[in-house]
């Protein structure tokens, strides 16, 4: 016998039970076993096991005849869905551990699937990857992904602006954990690839769009904001999502911005996102920057002196991206000329190019300002003292302090405050408030970088 | 079907039964509760598919018979009658409730479609349990278990025998309660839903009734006055959470549960927006315990109780565990000690009634 024996029988009842009954009692049975004359069907729990026992069984017994198997006896079994967990060693305890997280079952992980690295650039390893108090968390946390993957921090969300290493990060852990274990599926892809490949699915009817995600032991999406406006979109990756997680697949997501600042995401996969570990990337510190620019440049084969990457690191602040993109233009241009890179060529380089604060006006901070926050520019140099207003005036301020350093008096003026100890309480109060509060900190972020832009 | 019965009586029976009838299955009989009159004996059981639910009640039995009828309905109809004599038969799938100057006929449906339930039979593993305690002691557990679906262990309690002990513990993954509801050589190692605890806490209590818990793979059930409850249990391992209990710890201190409640709950007001995070600062010179909470928008505090400190210390843990975690407590005295700020806080009291209490909680990264 075999299991379309039961597939048949269920045919069978299908016509002739109520559809909310056969939904509710055959739908999630399975054969377990078939003898000679002897089928064991596995159910969900005692009550179907009851039911099917007391109040089905001629029922069955009449479709199994009905398919010619006439002395076929019937059992009932309870057969729970979850998968094995892995033994755990005592020293691994802890509050991670206790959620329960199993890893991949020994049966399911070793499929002999070959070794797959979609997408993924070899790269971005972690070795390369420069840490310092800005992302020293979102390092951690993609070390110990990489060493044991769903077990963790699932699914990790790392957020941060343009050019500061998420993409880096995200893909060094992939390539970490094909290092540790060659077999596994790893497959990165950014949002935007995502939504292609499935209007392609859709469009063209092509089979195999959800197996290759939801066979990937993990999965790795780029720029995740990109997905908030596509609702089907977001559906479909709802569904792969909750089947990664649900067998421990570890997932891992970057955005520019943290789950709930992305407006249009809808709240089954925001509330998701959240569930696991969500860590923010924040522009390097200066000896971040100098330890960056040092590495890059020994890398490329060149040695800078200290003055040198000390000049870079302060005149480049905003992001990663364009401090390799000026390190590159001094090195590019002195093998050109034959120079020694020095403080000098340094200089005159970054002069020719655009050096971005001197071009700010204290009146463009202020228009971003209030631009960013959705005010008028009245309300923000205005009088009122409402919540709404107050802060993006206090980070205005701060902004004016900080990127143009002008007195505070003169902050104060800008705002249309009279009082310079105005200006000085705003620019501490957001200072403070960056230190511990990330949606300031992410204002202000994100203000800076369009006033470069 | 026909009987006689006091409006207390079936009020009371459905109120305990009508809760689990649920209408949100795929089955619409769910909704409904099952009237069985037998030979001497009238019951009333109602089932959500996770945990059945019977109860039997006194009355005359004029007509052996049964019928399902809506259980929200019949409730709801028969809490609002006069305390007297009701009058329950059957016209055709009809059910006709009456009383003196009442009279309302509900559509019913036949019983055959209501599902069979399940019943432990084995005398085997059958244990007769102080239900004071059993109550006193779930209550202070349950509450700890998790509601994600996702991690289906954790959404249960568990039940195991330890040194001759019955130890129930819940957790969440971010705080954790142990406590012991009796002696037994029966093994223990059972996961039960903590949506059946809830309902048998709901049905305990009151009476000094013994309590009888049986169960076998699959199933577990209980016994108390003239209900019975039985539930599926949860298969899979419950992680061995023992091995969290730090043995000591670095600093420990004790305090008033009042004063030490008092505190937290003010500072809960400021930690509003940071996701009730509360800081801890532990002081032996001073002798005292601190709590600070900030809130940017709206300001922050800091509360102070004096406390009994062996070690300083910091901790930052989320103030509805903490105050959660209190609330549990029996105590006048909490005692507390935890080692750096990634170590789990212990949290145990000096009344006889906490002696085997212990509650534990994940601190918060800060």
């Amino acid at each position: 016998m075999e299991d379309s024996v039961w597939q048949s029988v269920l045919g069978e009842i299908e016509l002739n039970v109520s559809r909310a009954s056969y939904a509710t009692w055959f739908k999630n049975t399975v054969p377990l076993s078939t003898g000679a004359n002897e089928l064991v069907i596995g159910v969900p729990n005692i009550f179907a096991k009851q039911q099917l026992d007391v109040k089905y069984k001629d029922l069955i017994q009449e479709a199994l005849k009905n398919s010619g198997n006439n002395d076929t006896k019937i059992e009932f079994k309870i057969h729970s869905i979850i998968t094995k967990k892995r033994a755990r060693s005592s020293k691994s305890i802890d509050m991670d551990s206790l959620a329960g997280a199993p890893a991949p079952s020994s049966t399911d992980s070793k499929s002999p699937s070959k070794t797959t690295k979609l997408g993924l650039n070899s790269k971005y390893s972690f070795k390369d990857f420069i840490v310092g108090s800005s992302n020293d968390l979102a390092y951690a946390a993609c070390q110990a992904i990489a060493q044991s993957p769903g077990t963790k921090y699932n699914p990790l969300f790392i957020y941060g602006g343009v050019g500061l290493g998420k993409t880096h990060l995200i893909q060094a852990v992939g390539n970490g954990i094909i290092a540790n274990d060659s077999s596994s599926r790893v497959v990165y892809i950014s949002s935007e690839q995502f939504v292609n490949e499935f209007l392609d699915s859709i469009r063209y009817k092509k089979k195999g769009f959800s197996d290759k995600y939801r066979k990937a032991d993990v999965l790795i999406i780029d720029d995740m904001q990109f997905i908030a406006d596509k609702e089907k979109t977001q559906e479909e990756f709802f569904h792969t999502f909750n089947t990664l997680h649900q067998n421990n697949k570890q997932i891992i997501i970057s955005s520019d911005k943290p789950p709930k600042s992305i407006p249009t995401l809808t709240e089954r996969l925001r509330s998701r996102f959240e569930m696991g570990m969500i860590v923010d990337v924040q522009p390097p510190d200066f000896e971040t920057r100098c330890a960056i620019l040092e590495v890059k440049a020994s890398n490329s084969g060149a040695t800078l002196d200290r003055e040198t990457v000390e000049y870079l690191a302060t005149h480049v602040q905003t992001n990663i991206r364009e401090l390799e993109g000026s390190l590159n233009q001094l090195l590019a241009l002195c093998e050109m000329r034959g120079l020694q890179p020095d403080i000098k060529v340094a200089s005159s380089l970054l002069s020719s190019a655009r050096l971005r604060p001197k071009h700010i006006t204290p009146k463009q901070v202020v228009e971003r300002t209030a631009r960013h926050f959705q005010i008028e520019i009245e309300e923000i140099v205005g009088p009122k003292r409402d919540k709404d207003i107050v802060v993006p005036r206090q980070i205005a301020m701060y902004l004016l302090r900080s990127e143009l350093h002008l007195s505070f008096p003169k902050v104060a003026r800008e705002l249309g405050r009279k009082d310079h100890t105005t200006a000085i309480h705003s620019v501490e109060k957001i200072e403070k408030g960056m230190s511990f509060d990330q949606m300031i900190r992410q204002h202000v972020n994100e203000i800076k970088e369009r006033l470069y832009a | 079907m026909q009987l006689k019965v006091t409006q207390e009586n079936l009020s009371k029976a459905l109120s305990i039964v009508s809760r689990t009838a649920s209408s949100r299955g795929t089955l619409p009989i769910l909704s409904n509760v099952l009237i069985r009159a037998g030979k001497n004996s009238i019951t009333l059981s109602a089932t959500n598919l996770e945990l059945a639910i019977t109860t039997t009640l006194k009355g005359r039995v004029e007509k052996e018979g049964s019928i399902t009828v809506p259980a929200k309905l019949m409730s709801d109809f028969v809490s609002g009658l006069p305390k007297e004599t009701i009058d329950l038969y059957q016209e055709g799938s009809s059910l006709i409730i009456q009383a003196s100057k009442y009279k309302s006929t509900v559509n019913g449906t036949q019983p055959d479609e209501f599902p069979s339930l399940p019943e432990v039979s084995s005398e085997a593993n059958k244990d007769k349990i102080d239900s004071t305690e059993f109550k006193h002691t779930m209550q202070k557990v349950v509450f700890s278990a998790s509601s994600d679906e996702a991690r289906q262990v954790l959404t249960g309690v568990n039940v195991r025998n330890i040194d001759g002990s019955i130890v129930v513990a819940a957790t969440d993954s971010y705080r954790l309660a142990e406590g012991y509801i009796g002696q037994s050589s029966t093994d223990y190692g059972l996961i039960i839903p903590a949506a059946t605890i809830q309902e048998v806490l709901r049905v305990v209590g009151g009476a000094e009734d013994d309590l009888f818990m049986s169960f076998d793979e699959s199933q577990v059930q209980f016994n108390y006055d003239n209900v019975q409850i039985v539930s599926r249990l949860i298969d899979g391992n419950y992680p061995d959470y023992r091995q969290l209990i730090p043995a000591d710890s670095d600093t420990a201190f004790t305090v008033k549960k009042e004063d030490f409640i008092n505190i937290a709950k003010v500072s809960s007001l400021f930690a509003r927006e940071s996701a009730g995070s509360i800081t801890l600062h532990v002081s032996e010179e001073s002798q005292e315990v601190s709590i600070v909470s900030i809130a940017s928008q709206v300001g922050e505090n800091t509360s102070r109780a004096g406390a009994k400190v062996t070690g300083s210390g910091d901790v930052t843990l989320n103030s509805r565990y903490l105050l959660d975690a209190l609330g549990a407590f029996d105590s006048d005295e909490i005692s507390f000690r935890f080692s750096g700020k990634i170590n789990p806080c212990v949290i145990s009291g000096n009344n006889p009634k906490d002696k085997n209490y212990t509650h534990i909680i994940m601190p918060l990264r800060s």
